[in-house]
């Protein structure tokens, strides 16, 4: 979908000028006829946007297929009193044998099924005997901020560090930023957060460990609310971000080092351009788009990562609630967990494909 | 080595870097423990043999956890499972991937298409949520945790094997073979396979690390298999009890895991790196590394 080459140039002068970059315009795009150009702008959106959709829909099929194709499946040891899943609470149970609606043919199930979903519909927790969309309600936020706050930090210094890594290339201080963060890449994410909580824990004990906020508070102040949010906020989120920063440290480090060579960068030397100039806005420039495309796919890394991070800190975001639903095997939860952190990162990169074809003058130009 | 932007010539033979071997030389350490395992500690991982948390030494020569199980036999123990991950979730992703790889390579059209698509869909999927759900509802053995692990891994292999094999069948020598009659399972069999076997080696490696991480991490998670140790519930049981920081224990009881899981990662990554190389040199350009 995306145009893989810059467009050939016409003039000399375009090498000069920077055509080989490809936050570059071309002048080429500029004299499309404007109207062409908006109309290939949406239907490339739309496709997206239609593409996304079907995901979804295929991801809700899935689930809703599990529980019926398992072997020895869940739903009917439900129902089955010798056996150990069986909801000696009434309620519960006819709360769960509704949702499911096993009664009725398959293709009746799907369409309830679906339009639950969209409503907002995620079944019934068999261990916490409430809707799983309360519980889902009651602990996305603390994920999205977590992941957020994470894939922000982390976009931050690799590109710093991915810019200096490869400005210093073949020296110590690029050698040593390589072997690091190449090596923590391989470090997966509960031992990271193991280490902190035994370095903070045992060495340094300045971080709160467990938990988002001080059990049984009251707060003086909204400032007092936000310093103990945050305090509670640090191991975790430096355990998440440092999980994060290998990949786009390299791609940047890469693409910043293919720029290094190019004519545009000597001219841009010549002219005597002061070192943050060259580093930032015109090597560091051409790592931005496939920096975007990264961040996508490591939307999904740190949806996993907090998982794991939240575990170890006993943070109250989507972790704790998959590790409790793990042990009770409530299955709903574990669905509805699969389902809104799914949706949570497609959505994600919809909105980066989206921002892409406006950042990038060539995606939709032909 | 300085040459990081100026091109260098290509070296045409395929040399196993340094880093290649320190990697391949930790995992065979790992591999040797696991295999000594019987010879090495007389105790049962799942079993309580001592006092609880007795620290290293005496009897227990890496102390006991909570419940009095020996720490060595278990660190062995979740040596032997990661292994055995390694092999049979690694090895089965990848077996799925190439074969996935080339049928849509060699088959193209609509093919093609539908095996991309269902690729692109699955990598699309944040891969940990989609494990726990179909973990939770596959059960928990060895085995069970393999294959879950398989079928949801094999789509970067995929993708490796599909866009060599489109690169090999517009050669020459291939349209020739088909062109003198050879038969789809002969031209797999004697052109492809050879071509594509040293992508598939270095692609083995790396599925096999990424096996490794997720097993620990599901059965980190409580998915893990109950009737064996692993280096992931280690780390949980330790993380669970309540006065890990309060004693010295977590240095002979969340330490040895945690590092056991990440040097034998960093094995696992650094094999890969020095097969890619040998596989790719041109690879070698960007790096900063010296081999």
């Amino acid at each position: 979908m995306h145009a893989p080459k810059a467009l050939e140039s016409r003039h000399a002068l375009d090498e000069w000028s920077g055509a080989g970059n490809p936050a570059y315009r071309d002048p080429l795009v500029g004299s499309v006829p404007f109207r062409a150009r908006r109309r290939a702008a949406w239907r490339t959106a739309l496709w997206s946007v239609l593409q996304y959709l079907v995901t979804l829909l295929c991801l809700v099929t899935v689930v809703f297929l599990l529980p019926r194709v398992m072997p020895g499946d869940p739903l009917s040891a439900l129902q089955d009193p010798e056996s150990g899943l069986f909801f000696a609470d009434e309620q519960a149970r006819q709360e769960v044998l509704a949702y499911y609606g096993l009664d009725r043919p398959l293709p009746v199930q799907y369409i309830d099924y679906v339009t639950g979903v969209v409503q907002g519909d995620l079944g019934w927790s068999i261990s916490r005997n409430q809707p799983v969309s309360t519980l889902i309600a009651q602990h996305l936020p603390w994920t999205l901020l977590l992941m957020g706050l994470a894939l922000g930090l982390a976009s931050v210094f690799s590109f710093v560090a991915g810019v200096a890594a490869a400005w210093w290339r073949g020296g110590l201080r690029d050698r040593v930023l390589v072997s690091s963060l190449t090596g923590l890449q391989s470090v997966p994410e509960y031992a990271l957060a193991a280490a902190f909580l035994l370095l903070f824990g045992v060495l340094f004990p300045i971080f709160p460990l467990y938990g988002a906020r001080t059990m049984f508070v009251e707060y003086g102040s909204w400032l007092d609310a936000t310093g103990d949010v945050l305090a509670h906020l640090v191991l975790p989120l430096a355990a998440l971000t440092l999980s994060l920063l290998g990949a786009k440290f390299l791609l940047v480090r890469n693409s910043v080092l293919s720029a290094l060579g190019t004519e545009y960068m000597m001219l841009a030397r010549a002219k005597g351009l002061p070192e943050r100039l060259l580093k930032y806005r015109h090597a560091g420039r051409n790592a931005l788009l496939p920096f975007l495309t990264v961040l996508g796919i490591q939307a999904a890394f740190a949806v996993g990562g907090s998982i794991f991070v939240e575990a170890v800190f006993a943070y109250p975001g989507m972790g704790t609630l998959v590790l409790d639903a793990v042990e009770a095997r409530d299955y709903p939860v574990l669905e509805a967990v699969f389902l809104t952190l799914a949706a949570t990162v497609l959505t994600i990169n919809l909105l980066i494909e989206l921002l892409y074809a406006r950042l990038d003058p060539r995606v939709g130009a032909e | 080595m300085t040459a990081a932007v100026d091109a260098q010539p290509a070296q045409r033979r395929a040399s196993f870097s340094r880093i290649g071997w320190v990697g391949v030389g930790i995992v065979g350490t790992v591999v040797a423990f696991a295999a000594g395992a019987p010879l090495l500690t007389p105790y049962r991982p799942t079993a309580p043999s001592g006092a609880p948390l007795a620290p290293p030494g005496g009897e227990h020569s890496l102390g006991t956890n909570a419940v009095g199980q020996d720490i060595a036999s278990q660190l062995l123990a979740g040596a032997q499972v990661s292994l055995l991950i390694a092999v049979i979730a690694g090895g089965g992703s990848l077996v799925i991937g190439a074969a996935v790889g080339v049928v849509a390579g060699w088959r193209g059209g609509h093919t093609d298409a539908v095996l991309m698509r269902v690729v692109d869909l699955l990598l699309a999927t944040p891969r940990l949520p989609l494990l726990i759900v179909v973990g939770a509802y596959v059960g928990a053995s060895l085995w069970a945790v393999a294959a879950v692990i398989a079928v949801t891994s094999w789509p970067p292999g995929a993708r490796v094997v599909r866009s060599q094999v489109l690169s090999l069948r517009g050669r020459t020598h291939l349209r020739a073979t088909v062109g003198f009659g050879a038969g789809t399972w002969h031209t797999l069999r004697r052109h492809i396979v050879p071509e594509v076997g040293l992508i598939l080696i270095a692609g083995l490696v790396s599925a096999a690390g990424r096996a490794v991480m997720i097993e620990a991490g599901l059965s980190f998670l409580g998915l893990g298999d109950p009737s064996r140790t692993s280096w992931g519930a280690m780390i949980r049981d330790a993380i669970d009890f309540g006065g890990l920081l309060y004693t010295d224990a977590w240095s002979w009881w969340l330490l040895p895991p945690v590092l056991a899981i990440t040097v034998l990662l960093l094995g696992f990554t650094f094999a890969g790196l020095g097969l890619e190389e040998a596989v790719n040199p041109a690879l070698r350009r960007h790096r900063a590394v010296p081999a």
